[in-house]
Order: structure tokens, then C-alpha cells, then sequence
């Protein structure tokens, strides 16, 4: 009896180790004597583990829904490397590359690779689609490789392309974002390892620790934008139309909520396509609205004003004399028209753009106060999510000699960023709290927890009265002044002020007939949900920014108003009625 | 003094060896799940990232048909501007007044 059960307990151990013999050799067979071809094949199939297959996060566009639209993501496809110590038909080789793929090498640059013998991988074709990819695969073409590829995609192409801004090797031999949020976000956006392919049970038996939370969990993920795609668009189109116009130099705007900082839309033209960057300068992948500084001229007298108001030297009824010119330190200072207007309300130093008025209200504030308003409103960068954002240029705000005071009153001797009036307008338009302006409001961890990003910080500038009584000025500049008053909403309240700078020369002085010209607008009037910057720099055959600039302006205030059925806040009777503009 | 050796129903050396060709088994079949679940995983993403940009290519129309809307010249197609707009408050949606 024992003697039987021995001998079974030998057969099923013998069973055992044949099974597991076998196993061993099929397994040596797969893994060590054809390796290299499984690998291959694998490779064609799949993305590989490896290091080499280009991956990253990807980046977001929110629609006023709330959809998310990719702005910046992952294309697949193929490339093709021959190996010329293998390829035996070059002319053949040629001819089948060549008809799947659009970036081929030249005939006579593909044949002087084959000829490169001591090497065994050269690159020939990149982003073949996957039909053309798998299609050259299958012909099986010998010294052939149809390799997965990955690159950076941008669905929008020219769409908000400097604020995403673009990946490249750069000096080094990395992918990394070198511009815009790519750049600003790369911790975020980039894989630092092969994270989708990690080897569970390798995983489990290291590190447990790191398989469940680990610290590249954390950090990378997505980034969810503030940039509103059809706004972003209706901007961008209005801008190629106003410089095309005007022949500008350059035009730019921004969109904002003034309540929290978020940028629904900022472009600039000239722009590019991030998806075509082959003859792109470098000055162009900048973003001259954080990196360059100008004098805004006139959008500057609301700050002045509501700075003078709140500092309570002057009232909303307070009266001056306008002489149309004054000198001050040798240096003469005029109105747009050098005409006098007499004794006059502080209003209108608002609503026909006084410069007399504003360099009034500068000497009635007086140095300190006026030093103490402006530099907090321009004294520090925005700390806005986009990379190298320039500093203000407020020299002449250190000096005592009062003409630097008055010029800066209506925007001219001091030069900021767009971001930086912007944000500094925006306190207008809050309350008289200038708030962070920001692109990015979420980052989708790859947890898959999405974690909001906190801008909630502020600094309160003006007092919410001082704010509202220059709102009241800018909202009767459009109801009376813009477009001699054929501008008006009547259901809708919008306030605004126009701006138009002289340039300045290379010898510091300024052109009398080259103007920078700038336009800020928010509404509702008095609880607003957009402000609105634009600006055009060097416009031809035009002088004032009320010529150039309205046009763009109420065209975007009234697509606003109809793509997020903004209700009307006044022009209406409480229960029925109509209001009528020409 | 009675004697407790205890006796096994099968040598030792036997049951080690028995002990030895289950470790085997379990060893090559943890390999080949490993390999399995890297594949299926290899395989799973590289599909994530296919999805992901077919989805864009789509995102890509939407924007290009967004751009194509933006960019219509109303007058050219036939459109007037209107002579007066008049503002009207909004009825309800619903039934419900």
C-alpha cells in the first residue's frame, strides 16, 4: 500500500518537472533565442516601455460649459528607420517609403544613408498615420523598421499658441516645454519614467510603498486652462483683422474675469502655428504680453483718478480749471486738441480725455501718495503662469521732479506690461481690488484626482466707492462720447476709456506721428464679468485709438453679451417693455 | 523510556523534492502572469494614447469649424446689418409663469 502511494507521488513529481522543463525551454526559446524578433515585433505593435517613446501631459481649453478641448496633446503614429547593413533593394526601399510618407528624405540623401555600412539605425521618415504606418509595416520590406512614434499635437494650431506655448530639445538632448504654459507647467506635464508600463509584481516586491502613492503620482498630471476656445478665437480673428487693417506692428488683447483673475483669451498678432514651428524666429514664440513693456498712455487716467478719489483730494463734484496746456519743469504738457475748457467737473477728465485734468489730478495727489498708489498697482509682477513676465519701468516715479508725476498721470514716462494695466484696471472694475491673473485653474493628477490651483490672493488698491464713481465716468464715456454716443447699449451698461501713447524714439525722445494705441472696457458696468485690454502698436493713418480700436472692442463686448446670455442690467421696465438704438 | 520517533509516510528527501517542483511551477507561472499583465498593460496604454488622438483629431475639426464660423463675412453672404435692434425682455421657457 505505502509502496503504491510512493511510486504515485513519483510519477505526478516527475509530471511536474517535465511541465516545468518544458516551460523553461519555451521560455529560453522565446526570450533568449528569438528575443530580438519578438522585441521588434512588439515594438511595431505596441509602444514600447522604454525611455524612448515620447510621452506628456496634456493641456486643456474650457468651454464655458465646462467641456474640456485638448489644446496641447499626444499624436501617434510612425517613423521608419533603415538599417543599412541589412537593406537589400535601396531603390525599392525608397519607392515604398516614399509613397507612404509625406516628410521623407530626398532620393539622393535616403541612398547616401544606405551607404552608411557601420551604422544600424538611421532615421528616414517621421509621423507616418497609423493606416500609412501599419500598411509600409506589413510589406515587411527587409532592413525596413516601422517604429511607434509619438509628438506634440496642438489640435487649435495658431489657437492661443504663444500662451501654450511649445516643446523642443532646446540646447539639451530633452523634450521639455520651453515657452508658455509648456514651459511654466513642465514639472507637471512632463514623464519623467514609463509610469504606464510599470511592472506591478517588480513593483510589489521593491516598494510597495511606491506602488501605492508615489511622489510622481503627486506632481504630474494635466492642466486644465482658463481659455475659453470660441472666445480665444473670436479674439484672435479680431486682432488679424485690426492689424491687417491698420497695418500695425503689432496688436494684442486679453479677456479677463476681473472677479477672480481668469483669462478667458490672450493673443497677440502676429501669432504662429505651433504645429508648423520650421520657419518661426525666436521673437515670435515670446509672449509680449507678460515680456514687453509699453507707455499706454490715456487707459492710465482712471487709475489716476481713482487713486486721487480715494485719497479723498478730490470729489466726484470737484471742479478745475482747464487751460488746454500748462508747463511744468520747462516741459509743456497739452490736451489731444490744445484747446482750454474752462472751468470744468474732474469727469470730464474722464470722458474727453483731458491731459491737463489728469496732470491736475497728479499734482493734487501729490508725489508721495501718488508714488505710494503706483507702485502698488505696478511695483510687482502679476505672478501670472506664463514664463519670463517683465517687470514695470516706474523711474520716473523716483525722482522729484513733478513732470515725471504728470506724464505718468495719463500714461506716459512709465511703461508696463499688458498683464500688468490689466490686472491693475481690473481693480476698477473689482471693487478697487486688483486681483492674480491666471491661465491655469486645475491640474488632473494621474490619480485622477483633480486638483484645483488657488489664486484667491488679492490686494486691495482702492476703496470700492472711489472704484464706482470712476466706473460711473467711463460708463457715460461710452453712453455719450464713444462713437458720439451711437455706441450705447441700451440694456446693457459698459464702461471704458480709450488710449492713444506717442511712441518713443531710439534717442528717447518721442514721435509726433507714430502712436501705441490702447483700449480697456469691462461690463456689466457695475458687476462686471469681463474686462476686456486691447492694444495695437504703430497703427498707420490713424492718430487716436477711438479710431481703431472701438470697432474691436464693441465687437467683442456684443459677442460676450451673446454667447454667455449675459442678462441685461438696466434699460428695461420691470415687467414689460422694449428698448430701441438705432 | 519509551521511543518517540515520529514516522513520516515518505522520506524527506521526496518531499523535498515535491516541495522544490511546486516552488518551480509557481515561480514560471508568476512569470508568465507578470508577462501577461505587462503586455495587457503595454497594450492598454498604447490604446489611451490611440483614443487620445483620434479625440484631438475631432477637437481639431471643432476648432477649425469654430475658426470657419468666426471668420464669415455675413455682408458677403447676402446678411444686412439690422436698421434698429430692439431689446426685449425674455419669456420663460416653461409653461410655469
Amino acid at each position: 500500500m505505502r509502496a503504491q502511494f510512493l511510486s504515485r507521488i513519483r510519477i505526478i513529481l516527475v509530471c511536474i518537472i517535465l511541465a516545468a522543463l518544458l516551460i523553461s525551454i519555451r521560455l529560453y526559446f522565446i526570450q533568449i533565442v528569438h528575443g530580438e524578433e519578438y522585441t521588434l515585433k512588439a515594438d511595431r505593435q505596441f509602444a514600447s516601455g522604454g525611455s524612448g517613446l515620447f510621452d506628456r501631459g496634456s493641456v486643456y481649453f474650457t468651454r464655458k460649459d465646462g467641456t474640456l478641448i485638448s489644446a496641447a496633446t499626444l499624436a501617434t503614429g510612425f517613423l521608419v528607420a533603415i538599417n543599412p547593413q541589412t537593406i537589400q533593394d535601396p531603390e525599392a526601399a525608397y519607392a515604398a517609403i516614399a509613397a507612404s510618407s509625406d516628410t521623407m528624405l530626398s532620393h539622393e540623401a535616403f541612398l547616401a544613408a544606405t551607404l552608411k555600412k557601420n551604422q544600424v539605425y538611421i532615421e528616414v521618415s517621421h509621423r507616418l498615420s497609423d493606416d500609412k504606418g501599419k500598411t509600409l509595416a506589413a510589406q515587411d520590406i527587409p532592413g525596413v523598421q516601422v517604429l511607434r512614434e509619438r509628438w506634440r499635437q496642438y489640435p487649435g494650431d495658431t489657437l492661443a499658441a504663444q500662451s501654450i506655448g511649445i516643446v523642443s530639445y532646446g540646447s539639451g538632448d530633452t523634450l521639455a516645454g520651453r515657452t508658455g504654459l509648456e514651459a511654466t507647467y513642465d514639472g507637471t506635464l512632463g514623464r519623467s519614467g514609463d509610469s504606464l508600463y510599470k511592472n506591478f509584481f517588480a513593483e510589489l516586491f521593491s516598494n510597495v510603498g511606491n506602488l501605492l502613492v508615489t511622489a510622481r503620482d503627486a506632481r504630474e498630471g494635466d492642466i486644465v486652462t482658463t481659455i475659453e476656445p470660441e472666445v480665444q478665437t473670436r479674439l484672435q480673428d479680431d486682432l488679424v483683422k485690426l492689424n491687417r487693417r491698420y497695418s500695425s506692428r503689432e496688436s494684442g488683447g486679453i479677456i479677463m474675469d476681473p472677479s477672480t483673475g481668469a483669462i478667458l483669451a490672450l493673443a497677440k498678432y502676429p501669432a504662429y502655428d505651433a504645429n508648423d514651428l520650421q520657419d518661426i524666429t525666436g521673437a515670435l514664440l515670446g509672449n509680449p504680453l507678460v515680456e514687453h513693456v509699453h507707455e499706454f498712455g490715456s487707459i492710465m487716467k482712471p487709475l489716476t483718478m481713482t487713486a486721487a478719489l480715494d485719497a479723498g483730494v478730490v470729489m466726484p463734484n470737484t471742479t478745475y480749471n482747464d487751460t488746454g496746456c500748462i508747463t511744468v519743469n520747462t516741459a509743456r504738457i497739452c490736451n489731444w486738441d490744445s484747446k482750454a475748457r474752462g472751468v470744468i467737473p474732474i469727469k470730464q477728465i474722464i470722458m474727453q480725455s483731458l491731459n491737463v485734468g489728469a496732470a491736475w489730478l497728479a499734482t493734487e495727489l501729490g508725489q508721495d501718495k501718488f508714488r505710494t498708489y503706483f507702485t502698488k498697482l505696478f511695483g510687482q509682477k502679476t505672478g501670472i503662469d506664463l514664463p519670463n513676465e517683465s517687470g514695470a519701468l516706474l523711474g520716473n516715479l523716483s525722482k522729484p521732479q513733478q513732470i515725471g508725476y504728470d506724464t505718468a498721470a495719463f500714461g506716459q514716462g512709465i511703461a508696463v506690461t499688458p498683464v500688468q494695466m490689466m490686472r491693475a484696471l481690473g481693480a476698477i472694475a473689482n471693487g478697487g481690488v486688483m486681483v492674480k491673473p491666471h491661465l491655469v485653474r486645475a491640474v488632473r493628477l494621474n490619480s485622477g484626482i483633480e486638483r484645483e490651483l488657488d489664486w484667491s490672493e488679492t490686494v486691495p488698491v482702492f476703496s470700492a466707492a472711489a472704484a464706482r464713481e470712476t466706473t460711473e465716468m467711463m460708463t457715460a464715456l461710452v453712453d455719450e462720447k464713444l462713437e458720439n454716443g451711437k455706441a450705447i447699449i441700451p440694456t446693457m451698461s459698459v464702461a471704458a476709456k480709450t488710449g492713444t501713447a506717442q511712441l518713443t524714439t531710439p534717442g528717447g525722445s518721442y514721435y509726433t506721428d507714430r502712436f501705441f494705441h490702447s483700449f480697456v472696457g469691462f461690463f456689466p458696468s457695475y458687476s462686471p464679468r469681463f474686462i476686456i485690454l486691447l492694444y495695437t502698436n504703430d497703427p498707420q493713418g490713424v492718430t487716436y485709438a477711438s479710431e481703431t480700436l472701438d470697432a474691436t472692442f464693441l465687437d467683442l463686448v456684443h459677442f460676450l453679451i451673446d454667447y454667455y446670455e449675459v442678462p441685461p442690467d438696466r434699460g428695461l421696465p420691470a415687467q414689460v417693455g422694449a428698448a430701441t438704438t438705432p | 523510556m519509551h521511543n518517540l520517533r515520529f514516522h513520516l509516510p515518505y522520506s524527506v528527501v521526496s518531499l523535498c523534492f515535491g516541495a522544490v517542483a511546486v516552488l518551480l511551477v509557481a515561480y514560471i507561472g508568476l512569470i508568465a502572469v507578470v508577462m501577461s499583465y505587462a503586455t495587457l498593460t503595454v497594450e492598454f496604454s498604447q490604446s489611451v494614447r490611440n483614443d487620445e488622438s483620434a479625440v484631438a483629431v475631432l477637437e481639431g475639426r471643432y476648432l477649425a469649424g469654430v475658426l470657419h464660423i468666426t471668420n464669415i463675412d455675413y455682408s458677403a453672404e447676402g446678411y444686412a446689418k439690422p436698421v434698429a435692434k430692439e431689446f426685449v425682455r425674455a419669456e420663460s421657457a416653461t409653461a410655469l409663469r
